[in-house]
C-alpha cells in the first residue's frame, strides 16, 4: 500500500499558474454566461389588448379570491367586485373575441409544433441550454490540453481507489495516494462549488447555475396553447361564488378587539 | 385541499418578508460555509476533523440565528420552523469541500 506519510512537494508556481487563474476563468465565464443568457432572451411579445385584458379579468379574480378568508377589504367592496366580475364572465363581456355568439365551434387547442408562441418558448429554453453546455466543454478541452500531466492539489479527504483513473488522469502512478489529483478533478471541484458564489452575485434566477442544467429539459416548459378562456371564466364564476361564502372581513368586530386590548371592555 | 384554517393562516403571511427572510438565510448559510471551509483547510484538518467542523459550524450558526434573531421561536419568522434553520443550505457541502481544499492547499501544500 502507498506509504501516505510522504508528502510531495509541488512547486508555488503550480499554484500560481493553475490553481487560481482556473478558479477565476470558471468565475467569470459562468458570469459571462448568465448575461449572455440575459441578452439571448428575445423580450415577450405584446399582446393585443383584449388579450390583455382577459388575462388581467381572470388575475383580478384570483386575488380576490385569494385572501378571501381573511379579506382586507370591507364587505361592501368585496361583494360588488366579486358581483361585477360573476356578471361579467356569465356574459363574457371580456373575452378576446367577444361574447360568445350561439353556434360556434369550440377553438381547438393549438399543436405546440404550430402554434408561434409556444414555439418561441421552446425554442428560448433550447438556446438557453446550448449557451450553457459550450462553455463547459470548451473549458474542459482547455484545461485537458494546457494543463495536463502533473499533480495540482492533495485532497484532505480520502478517496476510494476507484476515483483514481477519473482524478489522476494525466499521471500515470500506481502507489501515488488517490489524494494527490490533477486539474481536472479540481475543475470539477469548482464546477459543483461555485454555484453558491452564482447565486450570491447574480442573484437566486441565475443562469450560471449548474445544477440547473441537469434538472431542467427544454421541452419542459413549453406552454399550454391559447386556453380555451370561455370555460375558464365560467370555472371562476363558480370559485367566486364559493369564497363569497367563505369571505370573512379581516375588520369584523374590530372595534370590540381593541377596546378589550385596552382593558376597557 | 388545505384546511380553513390553514388557508386562513396562510393568508396572514406577506410574502416579500418572507422572501426577503429566505434570502438573507440562503447568504449567511453560504458564507457561513466559507468561512469554515477556511478555517478548516488553514488549521490543515483532515478527513472525519474537517466534516466535523462543517457540522459544528452549521449547528452553531443556526444556534446563533436561533437566540438572536429568532428569539427562541423560529416558526415564527422562518417557513419551515426548526428543518428549514437547521439544514446547512442548497450545495453548502460542496461549496465547503471546495474552499477547503483551496485553503489546504495553499497552506499546507505548497511551499
Amino acid at each position: 500500500m502507498s506509504n501516505s506519510a510522504v508528502s510531495l512537494y509541488l512547486d508555488p508556481q503550480i499554484r500560481d499558474w493553475v490553481l487560481f487563474p482556473i478558479t477565476l476563468v470558471m468565475i467569470l465565464v459562468g458570469i459571462l454566461r448568465h448575461y449572455v443568457v440575459l441578452l439571448l432572451q428575445s423580450p415577450p411579445k405584446k399582446l393585443p389588448r383584449e388579450a390583455i385584458r382577459e388575462q388581467r379579468a381572470m388575475a383580478r379574480a384570483q386575488i380576490l379570491r385569494a385572501t378571501s378568508a381573511n379579506s382586507p377589504i370591507p364587505p361592501v367592496y368585496y361583494q360588488s367586485i366579486s358581483r361585477h366580475l360573476s356578471e361579467t364572465f356569465e356574459a363574457g363581456t371580456y373575452l378576446k373575441d367577444g361574447p360568445p355568439r350561439d353556434g360556434d365551434a369550440p377553438k381547438m387547442p393549438a399543436n405546440p409544433m404550430t402554434d408561434p408562441a409556444a414555439m418561441d418558448g421552446m425554442m428560448s429554453g433550447m438556446k438557453t441550454q446550448m449557451v450553457m453546455m459550450v462553455p463547459q466543454m470548451v473549458i474542459m478541452g482547455w484545461i485537458n490540453f494546457f494543463f495536463q500531466g502533473f499533480v495540482l492539489i492533495k485532497l484532505p479527504f480520502p478517496l476510494t481507489l476507484g476515483f483514481k483513473s477519473m482524478l489522476q488522469r494525466g499521471v500515470e502512478t500506481q502507489d501515488m495516494d488517490v489524494r494527490w489529483v490533477s486539474s481536472l478533478s479540481w475543475y470539477f471541484l469548482n464546477f459543483f462549488g461555485l454555484n453558491g458564489l452564482y447565486r450570491l452575485i447574480l442573484g437566486g434566477d441565475n443562469s450560471a447555475d449548474s445544477s440547473r442544467d441537469m434538472t431542467a429539459t427544454p421541452f419542459a416548459a413549453a406552454p399550454a396553447g391559447p386556453q380555451d378562456y370561455n370555460k375558464l371564466f365560467k370555472a371562476e364564476k363558480d370559485n367566486l361564488e364559493f369564497s363569497e361564502g367563505l369571505y370573512k372581513w379581516i375588520g369584523e368586530g374590530v372595534e370590540d378587539r381593541v377596546l378589550s386590548r385596552y382593558h376597557k371592555i | 385541499m388545505a384546511t380553513p384554517a390553514e388557508v386562513a393562516a396562510q393568508q396572514l403571511i406577506y410574502p416579500p418578508n418572507v422572501m426577503f427572510t429566505t434570502q438573507a438565510l440562503t447568504t449567511v448559510k453560504f458564507l457561513a460555509a466559507c468561512f469554515a471551509g477556511a478555517a478548516a483547510g488553514i488549521l490543515g484538518l483532515q478527513n472525519w476533523s474537517g466534516f466535523a467542523l462543517f457540522l459544528v459550524s452549521t449547528l452553531f450558526s443556526s444556534l446563533c440565528i436561533h437566540t438572536l434573531n429568532c428569539r427562541g421561536r423560529p416558526a415564527k419568522y422562518i417557513p419551515d420552523g426548526w428543518t428549514g434553520l437547521m439544514n446547512p443550505g442548497q450545495e453548502n457541502a460542496s461549496t465547503f469541500i471546495l474552499v477547503w481544499t483551496l485553503f489546504y492547499g495553499i497552506v499546507h501544500v505548497y511551499d
